[in-house]
C-alpha cells in the first residue's frame, strides 16, 4: 500500500470519516483529532510505514491535514 | 466557586477560601458556559472567584481576575487582614466540591471534608516514602481530581509543584520540548498522559535522574504500558492507584515491578489503605470464570458525606454505618483472599476515558437534545486492553446528511457549547434508524458489538 492510503486507513480508523476526497482538512480545527489521539497516530504511522517520528521537533501545525500527514512522512522515508 | 485556571492564582483562591471558612468548587477554564450555569444554580455559591475572565454573567458575588490580582499582589503587612482571621475549614466541614459527571445532564456535586481530605494526604505523605520537599507534576485540571493527588501532598510536604498547564500538552511537540526542563521528583498523571510523553524516545531515566515515585490513577494501568515505563525508569518506584472521587482521590494502591507484571496480564488495583476497607456490596455477587465478582463498596475516613443538596443520589450511593461511611461505588471488582482487589468494569453506563469520567446517558441526553438530530446514542469502542479509545454516536440526523464531514463539524460545535469536550463523541455514524431490542429500546448491545467487531 502507498503512504496515502496508509494514512488514510490510519486516520479513518482514528475519526470515522474517510478523508479521501478531503486531503486539505484541518484535522484539530475541526476536532477530528484530538491531543490523545496524536498518541495513537503517531505509534501507528510508525509501526505501518516504519518511519521514525522525531516527536521533539514535532511541530501540530505541520500535520494538522491528511496531505501535510503524507508529505511529512515521505519526507522521513 | 473558583473559575480555575492551571496557574499561581487558582491555588492562592483554594487556600483563601478554605481558610476563611468556605468550601471551594473547582470549575475548570475549558468548561462550556451550560456546565457553570448548572453549577452555580445547584450549589448557589456565596462567590465566584475568577481566575481568568467569566464568559457568562453569574448570580452572586463576583470577584474578577484584576480584583484577585490586585489582592494577590498586596503585600503582607503586621496588621492581619480580618479575613485571615475567620475559622478555617476543619473536621467534617466541606474543603472542596468537585462536580462529576450526572446521568441526566445534572452534574453533581461530592463533597469533601476536612477530614475526607486529611485521611487522603495522610496516606500519600506516610506510605509511599517520598521524597523531602518533592517537586511534583501538576498536569491535570483542577476540576478533576487526580489534581488533589498532586496539590495538597505536595503542599503539606512543603513541596514545588511543576505545571503542565492544558495549552501546553495539546500540542505534543511543545509537550516534549518541555519535559527535559521539569526535574521532577514525582510524577501524578493518567496511564495515557505518560503513554503521550513515552513517544519521546528521550524521555527516560536519563533525562529525569531525580524522578523517584510515578503514580497513576483515573483509568486502568495496562501491563504492556507498565513495562515500557519500567523498562524507561527502572529505578522508580511506579503504583497504582484506584478510587472514586466520592472515596477522596484514591483509597488503593500497589507497587508495580517486574514481578508483578509477569504474575497479573491484567493489573490488580492494590490493596486498600490501612484505615479503609472495600469489600463486595451486599447482594451484587456472582460467579465468573470461578471468581467472585461483584460491586465494589468502599467504608472509611475518606468516603464523601454525599452529593451537594441531592439527598435522593447521595441515599442511592451511599450508607451511615455510625462510626462510619460505605459508598457503592458501581464498579466491578474483585477481591482476593488477602485483600488484593482487581477491577472488572462497570454496573452501568459510566465509562472512563483518558481519566475521565463519562455517563453514558449524560451524553446521550445532549446529544437527543440536538435540534439537528431525531435520535441517537453513544456507545464505547475499546482497544485490546479494555480500555476506552473512543465515544461512538450512532444518530439519526432530522434531514438526510450529504456532507458528512460538515454536518459533523456544525454538530460538534452545537455540542461543544453544551458539553464538556471530553464527552462529546470522537466518531459519528449517521443512519436512518437505530435497531431495537424487542422491547422497542435502542440495541445498545448491537451497536457496541458493531464498533468492537468483537463481542
Amino acid at each position: 500500500m502507498d503512504t496515502q492510503t496508509v494514512v488514510l486507513n490510519i486516520l479513518e480508523d482514528l475519526t470515522g470519516e474517510d478523508l479521501t476526497g478531503h486531503l486539505d482538512t484541518e484535522l484539530f480545527d475541526s476536532a477530528l483529532l484530538d491531543s490523545m489521539d496524536t498518541v495513537q497516530l503517531v505509534l501507528e504511522l510508525e509501526e505501518q510505514l516504519d518511519v521514525q517520528i522525531p516527536v521533539s521537533e514535532f511541530n501540530r501545525d505541520d500535520w494538522k491535514t491528511p496531505q501535510q500527514i503524507i508529505d511529512q512522512v515521505e519526507k522521513l522515508k | 466557586m473558583v473559575y480555575a485556571d492551571q496557574h499561581f492564582a487558582t491555588i492562592a483562591a483554594f487556600l483563601g477560601c478554605v481558610k476563611s471558612g468556605h468550601a471551594y468548587i473547582p470549575v475548570d477554564t475549558h468548561s462550556p458556559n451550560t456546565r457553570l450555569t448548572q453549577i452555580s444554580e445547584i450549589a448557589r455559591p456565596a462567590m465566584t472567584i475568577a481566575t481568568s475572565e467569566l464568559p457568562i454573567n453569574l448570580p452572586g458575588q463576583i470577584m474578577a481576575a484584576d480584583e484577585l490580582g490586585r489582592l494577590l499582589a498586596t503585600p503582607e503587612t503586621a496588621a492581619p487582614n480580618p479575613a485571615t482571621r475567620a475559622n478555617p475549614v476543619i473536621g467534617g466541614e466541606n474543603f472542596y466540591i468537585i462536580f462529576t459527571s450526572g446521568t441526566t445532564g445534572q452534574p453533581k456535586g461530592v463533597q469533601i471534608s476536612h477530614d475526607n481530605l486529611l485521611s487522603f494526604v495522610n496516606w500519600m505523605n506516610d506510605d509511599f516514602d517520598l521524597p523531602a520537599k518533592p517537586r511534583m507534576l501538576a498536569q491535570a485540571p483542577y476540576s478533576f481530581d487526580l489534581s488533589v493527588m498532586s496539590l495538597y501532598p505536595c503542599l503539606t510536604a512543603g513541596g514545588t509543584l511543576v505545571v503542565l498547564p492544558k495549552d501546553a500538552t495539546s500540542d505534543l511537540g511543545a509537550l516534549v520540548r518541555l519535559l527535559p526542563d521539569l526535574r521532577l521528583n514525582v510524577w501524578v498523571s493518567t496511564p495515557s498522559f505518560m503513554a503521550m510523553c513515552l513517544l519521546d524516545p528521550n524521555f527516560n531515566a536519563q533525562s529525569q535522574p531525580d524522578l523517584s515515585h510515578i503514580f497513576f490513577c483515573g483509568e486502568e494501568l495496562t501491563n504492556q504500558l507498565a513495562g515500557k515505563i519500567l523498562a524507561r525508569f527502572p529505578e522508580a518506584a511506579m503504583y497504582n492507584t484506584y478510587g472514586p472521587t466520592e472515596t477522596t482521590v484514591a483509597v488503593t494502591s500497589i507497587r508495580v515491578d517486574d514481578e508483578l507484571l509477569s504474575k497479573y496480564p491484567r493489573l490488580p488495583i492494590g490493596y486498600a489503605k490501612s484505615d479503609t476497607f472495600i469489600d463486595y456490596r451486599p447482594g451484587s455477587t456472582h460467579e465468573e470464570d470461578g471468581q467472585i465478582v461483584g460491586e465494589l463498596s468502599i467504608t472509611g475516613p475518606g468516603v464523601s458525606k454525599g452529593y451537594l443538596n441531592r439527598p435522593d443520589k447521595t441515599a442511592a450511593a451511599f450508607t451511615d454505618n455510625g462510626a462510619t461511611r460505605s459508598y457503592a461505588t458501581g464498579d466491578l471488582g474483585v477481591v482476593n483472599d488477602d485483600g488484593l482487589l482487581f477491577y472488572r468494569g462497570r454496573t452501568d453506563f459510566q465509562i472512563k476515558m483518558n481519566g475521565f469520567r463519562i455517563e453514558l446517558e449524560e451524553v446521550n441526553h445532549y446529544l437527543n437534545a440536538q435540534p439537528l438530530l431525531k435520535q441517537a446514542v453513544a456507545v464505547p469502542r475499546y482497544n485490546r486492553d479494555h480500555q476506552v479509545k473512543q465515544l461512538v454516536a450512532f444518530a439519526v440526523p432530522v434531514e438526510p446528511v450529504t456532507d458528512a464531514l460538515n454536518f459533523t463539524k456544525t454538530l460538534r460545535g452545537q455540542l461543544s457549547s453544551a458539553m464538556m469536550e471530553y464527552m462529546v463523541p470522537q466518531r459519528f455514524i449517521y443512519r436512518d434508524n437505530l435497531p431495537l431490542t424487542p422491547n422497542d429500546k435502542v440495541d445498545v448491545k448491537a451497536l457496541i458489538s458493531e464498533v468492537n467487531h468483537n463481542a
